[in-house]
């Protein structure tokens, strides 16, 4: 006893030390079965969340991590091409009939979704997390599209940039799931190369794109919809070079 | 502005190798069960040695075997204390550093009191001093308290806030919400609790060979 059991530990342990060292098994049994029951633990943690699919599969009450479908909170983005200029806030804008690059990414899901010419024509939104502008804008855009079905021939896509986490609203997978927000939403990175790839000067923003990938018009701020509808507009009508 | 990889950025070389997405995407919800499951555990043994104790106290005459499980369990109890520390801290550096949920201010005072038993009750282990417990059940006493107001204001979100919540990290945010109660303070506060049980039947083991002193 040369670790010095005070007296009042004794006492706390009811009797006397009986086991002694003569019986290392018994406490190595009890390792083997608390290694057991965690491993079984492991097994069934595994089991159940991959038959359960995203959530609330069996229970009643909801269950599961209550953030964002995958949980992405920031992204990983590659671009190649040449990023458009920024958008200057008044006088033409120099980026219109340039392609726009190639970015790469994922969803908070983890999907890989791409931006970049295609061949159709697109819209390409602009969000944050934290800015109002853009949390007043989400759910508009959101009734709107709900009211009116995606635009025919129009593909929409979002980046949602700018994301930190010291800043209200994070993550922003939180927020659009709870927004119900049902466009495609590639989340940036850290450094926001995505938002910076398409010059983006403010929040929220928005390039429209022809088919071939060329910049239509570009702007930023709350949309009425009215304005909303004129991007659209701009973007299907914007395509009139069918021969090029 | 063009993406630029640092080589220092360990995140973005594991997402380049496609460890990080499959670690982001599958895992949280996997290991939320689990720790989850780990924390329900917790509360097993705290209740299964409270009844232990009770018996044993109130018995007319001694059962042998419960005396014997009694001294095994006191035998393992500090490091299955250290175990569940060491896991505790790991579990919420993984939910901090690799899924990126920010902490709250109640978070870092949970952390506080529970982060450095992962090293203390490591060395009380090793040096067999259940003596420990006069130092760290009054700690983890405070941890559990700070968790439990915790786990109630994520169970019942009182309607017009509370001063430590803040827009950036707000401490009512389920990050984490198993079975319909099992939250992130709620696991705390399980660990809390049987470290605190696990401390109060640990006993000082007589080491077999080498002791701190002989050394």
């Amino acid at each position: 006893m040369s670790t010095t059991p005070s007296p009042k530990e004794t006492a706390l342990g009811g009797t006397a030390e009986t086991s002694g060292p003569n019986q290392p098994s018994s406490t190595t049994w009890i390792w083997i079965a608390l290694a057991a029951v965690i491993a079984v633990v492991g097994v069934l943690a595994f089991v159940f969340t991959r038959s359960d699919g995203s959530t609330g599969g069996g229970s009643a009450t909801p269950s599961g991590t209550v953030v964002p479908n995958g949980k992405v909170t920031i992204g990983s983005v590659t671009v190649s091409g040449t990023a458009l200029p920024n958008k200057s806030a008044a006088g033409a804008d120099s980026a219109v009939g340039q392609t726009i690059p190639t970015i790469e990414g994922e969803t908070f899901d983890g999907t890989k979704v791409t931006i970049g010419p295609a061949d159709e024509p697109t819209i390409i939104m602009v969000i944050a997390h934290w800015c109002p502008h853009c949390q007043r804008e989400v759910p508009f855009l959101q009734s709107w599209l709900s009211a009116n079905g995606a635009p025919e021939g129009v593909r929409l896509v979002a980046i949602a940039t700018a994301n930190d986490a010291a800043k209200p609203n994070f993550p922003a997978g939180d927020w659009l799931v709870r927004e119900k927000w049902s466009v495609p939403t590639m989340i940036d990175d850290k450094a926001s190369a995505g938002a910076a790839a398409l010059g983006v000067t403010g929040f929220p923003y928005f390039v429209v794109v022809d088919a071939q990938g060329k910049v239509i018009e570009r702007t930023s701020g709350e949309l009425s919809a009215a304005q909303w509808e004129s991007l659209i507009n701009a973007a299907k009508t914007g395509t009139g070079q069918p021969s090029a | 502005m063009l993406s630029e990889i640092r080589p220092s950025d360990l995140r973005e070389v594991l997402t380049r190798a496609k460890i990080a997405p499959m670690l982001l995407a599958t895992a949280v919800s996997t290991f939320s069960f689990f720790v989850a499951m780990l924390a329900l555990l917790c509360w097993v043994a705290v209740v299964a040695i409270g009844i232990g104790a009770l018996v044993h106290r109130f018995a007319s005459r001694e059962i042998s075997m419960l005396e014997s499980l009694r001294s095994d369990i006191a035998r393992i109890a500090l490091p299955l204390a250290w175990v569940i520390a060491l896991v505790t801290m790991l579990g919420s550096l993984y939910y901090s550093r690799i899924q990126h949920y920010v902490p709250c201010e109640l978070c870092w005072y949970q952390r506080i009191c529970l982060y450095p038993f992962a090293v203390i009750l490591g060395i009380a282990a090793w040096r067999r001093d259940a003596g420990i417990r006069i130092y760290a059940i009054p700690v983890l006493a405070i941890g559990a308290v700070v968790a439990s107001y915790h786990t109630w204001i994520q169970a019942y979100p009182p309607s017009n806030g509370t001063s430590f919540c803040t827009a950036d990290a707000p401490c009512t945010l389920r990050y984490v919400w198993e079975f319909g109660f099992v939250s992130l303070p709620f696991m705390a506060l399980s660990a809390c609790c049987c470290m605190i049980v696990l401390l109060l039947i640990a006993r000082p083991t007589p080491r077999t060979g080498l002791t701190p002193e002989s050394l």
